[in-house]
């Protein structure tokens, strides 16, 4: 350095090292730059930039903001309209002098402890930054910056939204146009998402958007943006609000596979996430166990591997695809075999009881911690319902056919041939509704192990009888409303034939069944049982039923280039030359 | 301690369409410690090769796509038997 130039002061020195990481195309270093959060790194440096603009440029001085825009206009040459290496001009980039300007408002101004402050300021200084990445050229610079202010603004934001007495005014301001009001978190992803829908829409790139393999220009940020946004929306519990973001990915994204393995997991366990809470159950599956195949296995990352897996688990579960031993062995399978293998065993034999038992609302069974604590307990209680009746109706069906079996020999051996039975290939509604109705009735009762044992009726031990230890738990529960109205009798559920026959044509519908009801005998006949699979034919296995009646395409995991909307993609792989 | 005690508990959770769901939502009553959700960390790197992934040890078997119990001899079946033969069918 010249000894005799004089020292330039910090706002000259910062702008310096910011037209120095322009210049050398050096994204990260301006990210390293314009800092917002303490610990500052070098401190002092910042605390001298502090001080000097609290001192030199007040935020109540009118001329500050014109004297700071001159200040870096003259020190970031680079933001000044100029020429590519071919001669082609580069326009100018006054939208990055305007966010330096508030970048040092910000640090001068924001006190890092007042959230709502700090929340309201970052909104508008990322809300600049998403200005500065639109510059065609230049643009793609400010993109580490701007995914490091979006993880912090988006943990202020969760912040906030656990503290409503502080966020009072800005949620009255935000009242959508149904009346709704958008959450804290969710307008917070909706800036980030501003940055993602640029990153995706980047026309500055080789067509196509892939470079030698590599995502071109700005659609390098997409997933890198599409992950914040993600990861906001899940965390607040509005995973309805990431279908957007999917919807613009199939429109204008290259396939997820050229991007890097660490931003392909963390979509992917979103997207995995997203269909599992809309139900779509296959899709889920599809994506999470790409998800699992595809990341790291070292054990830093055991959480994110765990987490993937308790999805693509129950996933699988509800699809009627049961984990073997392997999963079990994994050690991110921890607890999985004491949460999961009640369910597997209850859906196998149809034990309708010990299901209700596991799914039961007073969270009484050991289990339900842990589907409680993945937010499974909903999904499995209800959607393995059917796989439960399913079996039932099977067992029912094995079982009755057994006794048929019996009776006919018996009828045989009295009376010969001529009494053969055609019933066997129905299932009785009647025997079915029994069973139903047998299950449900013990589930009511609290204590299983009674339970267990009762044989019914004129079975039972004198002293259970007399303990009054069959009587099944009676619902107490009466709306607060109709508190204190004399003659109420909490409803109890007893299910009747109407409700046998929905069962069966549900099951029926969901092709977990074959057949069809006859109500006039109140039978299911059911379909090809006779034929060679037998059993398989009337009870297709759920999970190829499942594959059937889905499709491998998942909305928002796009696997091949080209855009949804510009037609079908064309193989030509498999097409003759003209005139074969 | 007899199981047909009074039992104060109402349920916590609100499954809507559960058919047997004998005791709605008390509206007072939030489910019980619904803890919050587990947040997927960031990789703190960028990318890995697939011999790091479970693509090399991909095989292993997985998932059991087969499992219906036609065995009529196990405690349930027999218990369900003994039940519905009382019905006479």
């Amino acid at each position: 350095m010249n000894p005799f130039q004089p020292v330039a002061d910090v706002e000259t020195r910062l702008c310096t090292a910011v037209n120095a990481a322009i210049q050398s195309w050096n994204a990260e270093s301006l990210a390293q730059i314009v800092q917002i959060e303490p610990p500052y790194h070098p401190d002092e440096e910042y605390q001298e930039l502090i001080y000097s603009l609290q001192n030199n440029y007040p935020e109540d001085d009118d001329s500050t903001e014109e004297r700071l825009e001159q200040l870096i206009k003259q020190i970031v040459p680079e933001t000044e309209e100029s020429e590519d290496a071919d001669g082609r001009p580069i326009q100018s980039w006054s939208s990055l002098v305007t966010f330096l300007v508030n970048w040092m408002a910000f640090l001068r101004d924001v006190d890092p402890a007042n959230y709502l402050e700090v929340y309201q300021r970052l909104k508008e200084l990322l809300e600049q930054a998403n200005s500065a990445l639109q510059h065609p050229t230049k643009g793609i610079l400010m993109l580490p910056t701007i995914m490091s202010y979006s993880n912090t603004f988006a943990k202020v934001a969760m912040g906030l939204d656990k503290q409503p007495e502080l966020i009072q005014d800005l949620l009255e301001e935000s009242m959508s146009e149904e009346g709704q009001r958008e959450s804290l978190p969710e307008k917070a992803a909706n800036v980030v998402r501003q940055a993602f829908i640029t990153c995706l829409n980047d026309r500055n790139t080789v067509p196509g958007g892939i470079k030698n393999g590599k995502p071109d220009g700005k659609k390098v940020g997409i997933y890198k943006m599409a992950n914040i946004c993600l990861r906001i929306l899940q965390q607040a519990e509005k995973p309805e609000s990431c279908e957007t973001i999917f919807r613009n990915i199939m429109q204008s994204s290259p396939p997820l596979g050229i991007y890097p393995a660490a931003e392909r997991v963390t979509f992917l366990y979103y997207l995995g996430r997203y269909q599992f809470a809309n139900t779509r159950f296959y899709s889920a599956q599809l994506v999470l166990q790409e998800a699992w195949d595809h990341c790291s296995t070292d054990q830093l990352y055991y959480k994110q591997r765990r987490l993937i897996l308790v999805y693509l688990v129950t996933s699988n579960l509800l699809l009627g695809r049961f984990p073997t031993e392997n999963i079990y062995q994994l050690a991110e399978a921890e607890g999985f075999r004491e949460a999961f293998t009640p369910i597997t065993q209850a859906i196998r034999k149809g034990d309708l009881e010990k299901f209700r038992r596991i799914t039961k609302l007073d969270f009484s069974h050991p289990a339900s911690s842990f589907l409680l604590r993945h937010r499974i307990f909903y999904q499995i209680g209800n959607y393995c319902e059917v796989l439960v009746w399913r079996s039932l109706a099977r067992k029912v069906f094995l079982v009755t056919e057994m006794q048929d079996q019996d009776q006919e020999e018996e009828l045989t051996m009295q009376f010969g041939d001529a009494t053969k039975d055609k019933k066997a290939s129905s299932l009785d509604l009647n025997t079915l509704l029994h069973a139903f109705q047998l299950l449900e009735g013990r589930a009511k009762n609290k204590n299983a192990a009674v339970s267990a044992q009762d044989q019914g009726p004129g079975r039972r031990s004198m002293a259970s009888v007399i303990q009054g230890l069959h009587t099944p738990s009676k619902p107490k529960y009466i709306d607060p409303d109709f508190d204190g109205v004399d003659g109420l009798v909490p409803y109890d559920h007893e299910m009747d034939m109407l409700e046998m026959e929905s069962i069966s044509s549900s099951l029926i519908t969901q092709g977990l069944m074959n057949g069809y009801i006859s109500r006039s005998s109140l039978r299911v006949a059911l379909s090809s049982i006779s034929k060679r699979g037998g059993l398989d034919n009337a009870f297709p296995n759920p999970w190829e039923n499942a594959k059937s009646r889905n499709s491998d395409d998942v909305l928002g995991w796009k696997k091949e280039a080209g855009s949804e909307t510009a037609g079908l993609i064309v193989h030509l792989s498999g097409a003759r030359p003209v005139g074969e | 301690m007899s199981s047909n005690a009074p039992t104060a508990k109402h349920d916590k959770a609100n499954v809507a369409d559960s058919k047997t769901t004998e005791q709605p939502l008390s509206q007072d009553k939030k489910p019980a410690a619904l803890e919050e959700d587990d947040e997927f960390e960031d990789f703190p790197v960028e990318d890995w090769t697939e011999e790091e992934t479970q693509i090399p040890n991909g095989n292993a078997h997985l998932w059991e796509e087969s499992w219906d119990d036609d065995d009529t001899n196990e405690d349930f079946a027999v218990q369900l038997r003994a039940e519905l033969k009382k019905l006479g069918k």
